[in-house]
C-alpha cells in the first residue's frame, strides 16, 4: 500500500543528498548502500505503480553511465543497464499512467518503470538526461536540467505535504494563519480610522442594547408596583432616548462600515486586476478566463464579508457576550446559571446545523453552476440553436436542470426551515427554564429581603434571549473562516504569481527599432512532454518581408508568440538589433511591433477608440489616415454613425474583413517598426482578401514583416519563406531558391496552383 | 478517404508486445505494431476502437469488440486493459477536506492508493448512470463504478459533497 502523505513525510526527513521525486524503495536503498551506489548516483525517479499495472514500487537510480532498474515484481534483483546499451529512451504516456521505455542492442523494447502522472515529469527529466548521455556523454549541466523537472514534484509541503501552488510557496495549511491573512492587511490598515470609529459607534449601540432590559425590570418592580405615574413618563422617555440612540448610532455605523468594505474591495480588485495585465502568458494558458473573472469578482466580496465579520461583527458579538455575562452575574448570579443551561445544547446544535446544512448548500451550488454554464453555453450560441432547429431540446435540457436545482433546494430547504426553528425552540426552552426555577424563587421568598423580583425575572428573561446571538455566531465563525480561505488561497494565487520579468525595466533602444530579428539555437517546450520549436537558427534583416508557411501544428505561431516576448522561457538566445531580446525594454519592444491576428479582438467602444485602441491622445485625422491606409475608411463613412459606431461584444455588426481592416487601422496608428500578420486573410473572400492585401502591402512598405499564411498568394510579396514543420526550419530562402531546391515549399505551391486553378475553372463554369 | 472498420472475423488481432497488436486482415494484409485505443473512453468501453500506427496514423476501427474472434477480442482487451488505467473505487478509506482540497484514500481494484483532487466541481462528475468519474490532481483517473453499490461508510463520505 502506498500513503502519499506518509512517502511525503519520509522524503521531508530524507536527507536532500539524492535527488528523487519519491523516497526511495527500502529494497533498492540497501542495494544502494551495499554497493555504495548513493554517493556516486545522479538522481533517482521512484515510480507508484509496478509493471505489472497495480499500485505498488519501482526506481531508477541514474549513474553517470547506466542506470539500476528495480521493480517490486518483475525486477526484486535490481539490474543495471548501461546507456551505451540502450536506445531509443523515452516516456510513453499511456491514459492514467506511463512506461519509461527504451530499447537494447538488438531492438527489443524493455519496459523499466511504470507510474502514474504523479510520477511523468520526472521520468521525462530522466529519459532526456539519458538520451543526452547517450548522445553526447555525461556532463554536470544535465542534472540541473533534471533538477527542474522535478521541481514541481517538489512544489508540496515538507511538513503536511500538501501541494502548493508552485514550488517554494508558503503552505496555507502550515503557515501561521494571521500570516496568511495578514497580506491582506494593508487594505485593512488604509481603512483603519472608519474601522476604529465603526468600532466606537458598535460599542455604543452595544452598551445601548444592554439598557432596555435594565429599565423594565425597574419599570416593573417599582414604578408600577408602587404606581408612580410621573416616573412612568421619564421611564417611557428615557427607553425612546435609548433606542433613539441605538437606532440612528446604528444607521450611521452601517454607512460608514460599508464605505470601508466597499472602499477595500475596490483597492483588492483593483490590484488584482493590474497584476492579471503582468502576468506572463503561461499563467493564462493554465488559468481559464472565467475563473480570473470569478477571483476578481466573487472571491474578493467573500473575503471582504470575512475581514468585516472578524474587525467589526466578531468584536461586537465578544463586547455583547461579557457585558451581558457580566450584567447578569453581578445581578443574580444563581439565576445567571441557570439562564446559560442551554448554551452548550444551542452551541452542539449549531454545529450539526452547519455540517448538514453546508453540503446541501454546496450541491445546491453546483445544480446552480451547472444551469449557468449552460445558459453561457446556450445563449450566445443561440443563432446556432436556431439553425439546427434544436430549440425544444435546449428547452428540455434546462428544464431538466431546472428540476434537479429544485429538488436539491428543497432538501435544503427543508433543513434550513426546520433547524433555525429548533434552535428558537430550545432558547425558548431556556426561558421557560428561567421561568420555572426563577419564578418559583419569586413565588417563594415573596416578603423576603433577597427574594427575587418580578421585574428581575423580566431582565433575565430578556438578556438570556439575547445572549444566544454571541454565541451562535462564535459556534458557526469557524465555516466562513474556511471559506474565507479557499478564496484567499485563489486570490493570492494571482497577486503572489510572478509578473513577465522586467517589464518596463529593461535597457531602453534608441528611437526606433531597425528591425531585425535573430534566432541562435533556440528551443522551446510548453510543457516538458513535447518540444515545440527545436534547434531554430535564422536571420531576418531590416525591411525584410518574410512568409512562415507549414502544417496546422507545427509552430508557425509559437515563432510569433517567442517574437511577441509572450514566452520568455526559452532555451538559446533571440536577438533584436543585435541585443538580446530579454535584455529589451518589454514596454518599448512592444510598442514597436504592430499585430495583426486572424481573428482581430474588437473592444465594446466606438471604431474611432478600436483603432486609437493604445495609442492615448490621438488626433482624428490620424485615425482617419490610418483607416485610409487600411482600406476601412470607405465603409466606416457609409455607417450611419461613421466613426462613432459603437461596436457590440466582440465587434459584432462588423463582417470579419471589415474588423480586420480596422485592426490592420490600429497596426498603421501605431508605425511600427516589426509588423506580424498571423493568418490575417484566412478567414475572409477573395475580394475582402484584396483590399486587405492591397492594405498591407502600403503599411509594410520598409518595415520588417512576419506573415503567417495558409494562402500562398497572400506571400507574393515576400522576399523570403521559412518553412516549418513539427517544430523545425527545414527550409528558409528567397522563394526562387525554395522553389529551386524543389522541396516542401515546391510542393506546397504546387498543390495549391492546382487547386486554385481547379477553382478558377469551377468558378467560370458556374457564372 | 474512407475509414476501414473491422466487424468480426475479417481480421486477426494478435499480441505484439502485451500493449501493441498486429493485425492480419483475411486477404493477407498485415499491420504490425498498432496501438488501440478507444474513440469513446467515457461512453463506450467496447466500441469503437480504433488501430493507430507508430505515427499516430489509422489503420483501421474495430466497431466492437465483442464480434471479434475469441482469442482477438482477449488479445485487444489485454491490450486496453494496459493501456488504459482507471483504477475502479471500491471501498473510500479516508476522505479530507481542507481548503476545499480533497484527500482520498481508496482501495481500487488496483491496489490502495492516496490522491489529491482539487477543483472538485470540475474534476468529480457524477452521471446518470451511478457512475461517478474522478480525475486528481495530477491528472490521473479514477472510477467509482456505481455509488449506489459502495458500502454505507463510502457513500456517507461522498455523497454530501456531490
Amino acid at each position: 500500500m502506498q500513503v502519499l502523505e506518509k512517502t511525503q513525510e519520509q522524503l521531508a526527513m530524507q536527507p536532500q543528498t539524492l535527488l528523487t521525486n519519491l523516497p526511495l524503495p527500502e529494497v533498492l536503498e540497501q542495494f544502494a548502500q551495499q554497493n555504495s551506489l548513493l554517493d556516486k548516483a545522479c538522481f533517482a525517479v521512484v515510480g507508484d505503480l509496478n509493471l505489472t499495472g497495480k499500485y505498488g514500487q519501482g526506481a531508477l537510480l541514474f549513474m553517470q553511465n547506466g542506470l539500476w532498474v528495480y521493480d517490486s515484481v518483475a525486477r526484486i534483483e535490481p539490474e543495471y543497464f548501461a546507456y551505451a546499451d540502450l536506445h531509443d529512451v523515452k516516456v510513453r504516456r499511456m491514459y492514467g499512467n506511463a512506461l519509461f521505455q527504451a530499447r537494447d542492442e538488438k531492438g527489443k523494447r524493455l519496459n523499466l518503470l511504470r507510474f502514474t502522472y504523479a510520477a511523468a515529469e520526472a521520468a521525462e527529466a530522466g529519459a532526456q538526461f539519458v538520451q543526452s548521455c547517450v548522445d553526447d556523454g555525461f556532463s554536470p549541466a544535465l542534472i540541473e536540467a533534471v533538477q527542474a523537472g522535478f521541481d514541481r514534484r517538489r512544489a508540496f509541503c515538507m511538513r503536511c505535504g500538501r501541494q502548493l501552488r508552485k514550488p517554494d510557496a508558503p503552505c496555507l495549511n502550515c503557515e501561521n494563519k494571521t500570516q496568511t491573512f495578514g497580506k491582506f492587511g494593508k487594505y485593512i490598515l488604509e481603512q483603519k480610522w472608519l474601522l476604529i470609529f465603526c468600532l466606537a459607534l458598535s460599542v455604543v449601540t452595544t452598551a445601548m442594547a444592554l439598557v432596555p432590559p435594565l429599565v423594565t425590570g425597574h419599570m416593573i418592580d417599582t414604578v408600577l408596583h408602587y404606581g408612580q405615574l410621573d416616573m412612568l413618563l421619564w421611564m417611557v422617555l428615557l427607553l425612546l432616548g435609548v433606542h433613539l440612540v441605538q437606532f440612528s448610532v446604528g444607521a450611521v455605523r452601517s454607512y460608514f462600515l460599508r464605505r470601508a468594505g466597499s472602499r477595500m474591495v475596490v483597492e483588492l480588485r483593483k490590484d488584482i486586476y493590474a497584476k492579471t495585465q503582468f502576468l506572463p502568458m503561461r499563467f493564462f494558458d493554465k488559468t481559464s478566463t472565467g475563473s480570473v473573472i470569478n477571483r476578481i469578482h466573487g472571491d474578493t466580496s467573500v473575503l471582504q464579508q470575512f475581514i468585516l465579520r472578524i474587525t467589526q461583527e466578531a468584536v461586537v458579538q465578544l463586547f455583547l457576550m461579557i457585558g451581558l455575562m457580566v450584567i447578569m452575574f453581578s445581578l443574580n448570579w444563581r439565576l445567571a446559571a441557570v439562564s446559560l443551561l442551554p448554551v452548550p445544547l444551542v452551541v452542539i446544535g449549531g454545529r450539526i446545523f452547519g455540517k448538514k446544512i453546508a453540503p446541501r448548500y454546496r450541491r445546491l451550488w453546483r445544480r446552480g453552476s451547472a444551469i449557468f454554464a449552460l445558459l453561457a453555453d446556450t445563449v450566445p450560441g443561440v443563432r446556432v440553436i436556431k439553425a439546427f432547429t434544436n430549440e425544444d431540446r435546449a428547452i428540455d435540457k434546462f428544464a431538466r436542470y431546472n428540476e434537479e436545482w429544485y429538488k436539491e433546494d428543497m432538501v435544503a430547504g427543508k433543513i434550513a426551515s426546520i433547524f433555525p426553528n429548533v434552535m428558537t425552540f430550545l432558547v425558548t426552552c431556556g426561558s421557560l427554564v428561567i421561568w420555572l426555577i426563577g419564578g418559583r424563587w419569586v413565588i417563594d421568598g415573596a416578603g423576603a429581603e433577597d427574594a427575587l423580583s418580578i421585574g428581575m425575572l423580566v431582565i433575565f428573561i430578556t438578556y438570556a434571549g439575547q445572549f444566544y446571538n454571541p454565541v451562535n455566531f462564535f459556534a458557526n465563525l469557524n465555516d466562513g473562516y474556511q471559506n474565507a480561505l479557499a478564496s484567499v488561497e485563489k486570490i493570492l494565487d494571482i497577486l503572489e504569481a510572478e509578473p513577465e520579468r522586467d517589464f518596463g525595466k529593461g535597457d531602453p533602444m534608441p528611437d526606433h527599432l531597425q528591425g531585425r530579428i535573430e534566432f541562435r539555437n533556440v528551443n522551446f517546450s510548453f510543457d516538458r512532454s513535447k518540444k515545440t520549436l527545436s534547434n531554430v537558427n535564422l536571420v531576418i534583416e531590416p525591411g525584410d518581408i518574410v512568409g512562415i508557411v507549414g502544417t496546422t501544428g507545427s509552430g508557425k505561431s509559437t515563432l510569433i508568440n517567442l517574437i511577441m516576448r509572450y514566452y520568455d522561457d526559452y532555451e538559446g538566445e533571440i536577438l533584436v538589433d543585435g541585443r538580446d531580446l530579454k535584455e529589451v525594454d518589454m514596454a518599448f519592444y512592444r510598442s514597436q511591433i504592430g499585430y495583426v491576428q486572424q481573428e482581430p479582438l474588437m473592444f465594446r467602444a466606438s471604431i474611432f477608440n478600436n483603432i486609437a485602441y493604445g495609442a492615448g491622445d490621438v488626433h482624428p485625422e490620424s485615425v482617419l489616415y490610418a483607416a485610409e491606409v487600411a482600406n476601412a475608411h470607405g465603409f466606416i463613412a457609409q455607417l450611419p454613425d461613421a466613426y462613432d459606431t459603437l461596436l457590440g461584444e466582440r465587434g459584432t455588426g462588423l463582417s470579419g474583413g471589415e474588423k480586420q481592416r480596422i485592426s490592420i487601422a490600429r497596426a498603421v496608428l501605431k508605425n511600427p517598426s516589426i509588423l506580424i500578420f498571423d493568418e490575417a486573410t484566412a478567414a475572409v473572400d477573395s475580394e475582402t482578401e484584396h483590399l486587405i492585401q492591397d492594405a498591407i502591402e502600403r503599411l509594410i512598405r520598409g518595415r520588417t514583416t512576419l506573415m503567417i499564411a495558409h494562402r500562398l498568394s497572400t506571400l507574393r510579396k515576400a522576399n523570403k519563406i521559412i518553412v516549418v514543420d513539427k517544430g523545425e526550419i527545414i527550409e528558409f530562402g528567397s522563394p526562387a531558391e525554395l522553389l529551386a531546391l524543389q522541396g516542401k515549399y515546391y510542393k506546397l505551391v504546387q498543390i495549391q496552383s492546382m487547386a486554385e486553378e481547379a477553382e478558377k475553372q469551377r468558378a467560370e463554369e458556374n457564372f | 478517404m474512407a475509414i476501414r472498420y473491422i466487424d468480426g472475423p475479417e481480421a486477426r488481432i494478435t499480441d505484439h508486445d502485451g500493449l501493441l497488436v498486429d493485425v492480419e486482415f483475411h486477404h493477407g494484409e498485415t499491420f504490425t505494431a498498432l496501438e488501440p485505443r478507444r474513440l469513446f473512453p467515457t461512453t463506450g468501453l467496447q466500441k469503437y476502437i480504433t488501430l493507430l500506427d507508430d505515427e499516430g496514423k489509422e489503420v483501421a476501427i474495430v466497431r466492437d469488440i465483442n464480434t471479434l474472434l475469441p482469442e482477438s477480442r482477449e488479445v485487444l482487451e489485454n491490450s486496453l486493459h494496459e493501456y488504459y488505467m482507471i483504477p475502479k473505487v471500491q471501498r473510500l478509506i479516508k476522505m479530507t477536506d481542507k481548503f476545499k482540497i480533497w484527500m482520498w484514500t481508496a482501495e481500487t481494484d488496483r491496489g490502495t492508493y492516496t490522491f489529491e483532487i482539487r477543483d472538485h466541481n470540475n474534476t468529480v462528475k457524477p452521471l446518470y448512470d451511478g457512475r461517478v468519474l474522478i480525475k486528481d490532481a495530477n491528472d490521473n483517473r479514477y472510477e467509482i463504478p456505481n455509488i449506489a453499490l459502495l458500502d454505507k461508510r463510502s457513500q456517507r463520505m461522498i455523497l454530501p459533497n456531490l
